[in-house]
């Protein structure tokens, strides 16, 4: 069993690794930035070393610096949480090579998975329908736009080296092919470092559904049913949930074949750990097509656990340290229904750009059949540096209705000030008619997000609350006479 | 009850306000000139009437209200600039095209006007707040 384990992540799953380690008696370690030399990863820790500076590139992107950190610390295992170096082949290689248990995928499935032409010519050999698309032999924009013209508008352009929706561009027009390809390109090379695009058919109202797996080292494999991602905001996930309405309202032999495929898809590449085999489905025609696997834990692995009742963390570390899985497949059930909203640092009214900044007031509700996970505290920094997710928050209850409602009270009854927030946005979308009946496909946000009225306006009541003494954090000690809300 | 008629500071920051006959619970901070209000997953900011900002490094001050100051949100690398000194814009319109956390963010014009200065170079890294196109 792992005894001792270096975290090389930070925020809210450094903090739900550190948690799963604490239940089963797994030492942890705690790498931090200059930036993050007070955040909450940092002090929650049994240990925790300095990595360097601030920007990332120098500090949790740097495998030789996380390599001395697990030596340094007398670890004996990495958990890679999801982003930074969590399916990099070479990270996982430098583990092994320093005779650290890397907590995932073998280097050689993380290395094929994270080509994603690779990936889905995986996924074909093993059954799994693949979206109609190209790879232009020629990767100049002239070769790019001959292959798009090929396929025929619209169409995706995505970029070999990754996903999250960078190097990643919808184009519907010809006028506009040499400009969007010369973008994804210039992303996908500054994400990944690698420029190759490849092209896909747009399917039409296509919703997002993904299967969680999770194998051991002695060929036993299992999936966790599914989580529908279909709302998103440019090719990043807002809201997740399971089970997905669009299986549940569809012929049941769907949820079957889709997990009998991202089963297969896993175990064509060897598969070891948790990973997630992503979907659309195209509910009116009743067919699905492979998307890509995500060689790691997903930020939305929360609703999985709520649901299931399983612990992925703790099935993680027990897989990595060599037990079988812990339960058969049969043994797997879910019940009832989880949805969770990603709470940003981002400003709706400004097209969505990040936020940073001190949280001045952070009050996270506590309710029966919630969970927050988070990484930050009242009076701590949002840096500038990092992805702004401030926090998650995962409602569970009977039925979908009973979860939408229970997570819209949550978010009315979760303060955060100091930084813009997109709380009030989350609750618009789970009161919309269109994600209340389950019908919402990926297009949904960026087509109506512009239709949401935000309210600038304060209440009379809301304006005699703000002419009160502040919270201790916000408050500094000079007059407040000559300031005037009424006025403002 | 506080100072203001009807609001009671039930714990820090947190306060319960009567409003005809029912109660509802308001979250309060920052200083004064950045006010912060929460009521029922709405968030409310109120910045000074009148903010001024440095000119420079002299101590010339001048009010944002006469004309508009484009700023970047984030520290970010210029991509690409899309209009040029003199040019009229419309609401929406894309001014300079930024890329920061590795992703491609159009910075629009929030309304009509004239491109009065443009104060970046495509390829510049600029800090947060940095001026980068100057309307009226």
């Amino acid at each position: 069993m792992i005894r001792r384990l270096l975290i090389a992540n930070r925020g809210e799953i450094a903090l739900r690794i550190i948690r799963a380690c604490r239940e089963i008696g797994i030492e942890t370690v705690a790498v931090y930035s200059d930036a993050d030399r007070a955040a909450a990863h940092t002090l929650a820790a049994d240990r925790a070393i300095g990595i360097g500076p601030a920007a990332a590139s120098e500090s949790y992107l740097s495998i030789p610096k996380l390599i001395d950190a697990a030596r340094a610390a007398g670890a004996d295992a990495v958990h890679p949480g999801y982003g930074f170096l969590s399916e990099n082949a070479a990270f996982a290689e430098a583990c092994a090579l320093a005779g650290l248990v890397f907590v995932g995928p073998p280097p050689s499935a993380l290395a094929r998975m994270g080509d994603k032409i690779e990936a889905r010519r995986v996924a074909a050999d093993a059954g799994a329908p693949i979206v109609p698309g190209e790879t232009p032999e020629d990767q100049s924009d002239a070769g790019v736009q001959r292959a798009i013209e090929h396929l025929g508008l619209p169409v995706l352009v995505k970029a070999a080296g990754g996903g999250g929706g960078k190097g990643m561009r919808e184009v519907h027009d010809a006028r506009d092919v040499v400009g969007l390809v010369q973008t994804a390109r210039r992303e996908a090379l500054a994400a990944f470092g690698n420029g190759t695009l490849y092209i896909e058919r747009i399917v039409p109202a296509a919703r997002h559904v993904e299967v969680q797996v999770i194998a051991d080292h002695h060929g036993g494999i299992a999936h966790l049913f599914e989580r529908e991602c279909s709302v998103q905001r440019r090719h990043q996930k807002v809201i997740e949930e399971s089970p997905s309405p669009a299986l549940t309202a569809s012929d049941p032999a769907l949820r079957a074949r889709m997990t009998a495929a991202a089963v297969a898809a896993a175990r064509a590449v060897g598969y070891r750990n948790a990973g997630t085999v992503e979907f659309l489905v195209d509910q009116d025609a009743g067919a699905f097509y492979f998307l890509e696997m995500n060689t790691r834990l997903q930020v939305e692995h929360g609703v999985t656990e709520a649901v299931t009742g399983i612990d992925l963390v703790r099935a993680q570390l027990l897989v990595a340290s060599g037990e079988r899985l812990p339960w058969a497949q049969e043994a797997v059930t879910a019940r009832g229904h989880a949805i969770e909203a990603r709470v940003y640092a981002e400003d709706p009214a400004r097209g969505f750009v990040p936020q940073a900044g001190r949280l001045l007031l952070y009050r996270e509700p506590r309710m029966p059949g919630v969970r927050i996970d988070s990484g930050v505290v009242e009076g701590g920094d949002v840096p500038v540096q990092y992805d702004p997710l401030i926090a998650k928050v995962i409602a569970s209850a009977e039925t979908r209705p009973l979860a939408i409602a229970r997570l819209a009270a949550a978010l009315r009854a979760f303060p955060i000030l100091g930084v813009r927030t997109n709380v009030e946005f989350l609750i618009q979308i789970l009161e919309h008619p269109r994600f209340q009946a389950g019908t919402v496909d990926t297009a949904f946000l960026d087509r109506e997000a512009a239709s949401f009225v935000r309210s600038e306006e304060a209440p009379d009541f809301v304006r005699r609350a703000a002419l009160e003494r502040p919270s201790a954090i916000g408050h500094q000690p000079s007059d407040i006479s000559g300031w005037d809300p009424w006025q403002a | 009850m506080g100072p203001v008629a009807g609001v009671t500071r039930i714990g820090d920051g947190v306060f319960r306000v009567d409003v005809d006959g029912r109660s509802e619970i308001v979250y309060v901070t920052g200083p004064p000139g950045d006010r912060w209000a929460f009521w029922n997953g709405r968030t409310y900011r109120w910045t000074g009437a009148h903010r001024e900002t440095e000119a420079g490094s002299g101590s010339r001050r001048r009010h944002i209200a006469a004309r508009m100051e484009i700023t970047a949100p984030m520290p970010a690398k210029i991509v690409a600039i899309k209009v040029r000194e003199g040019e009229t814009v419309k609401s929406g319109d894309t001014l300079v095209v930024l890329e920061a956390m590795k992703m491609e963010l159009p910075v629009q014009s929030p309304s009509d006007g004239r491109v009065r200065a443009i104060s970046c170079r495509e390829g510049d890294l600029v800090p947060g707040d940095a001026i980068l196109v100057e309307l009226e």
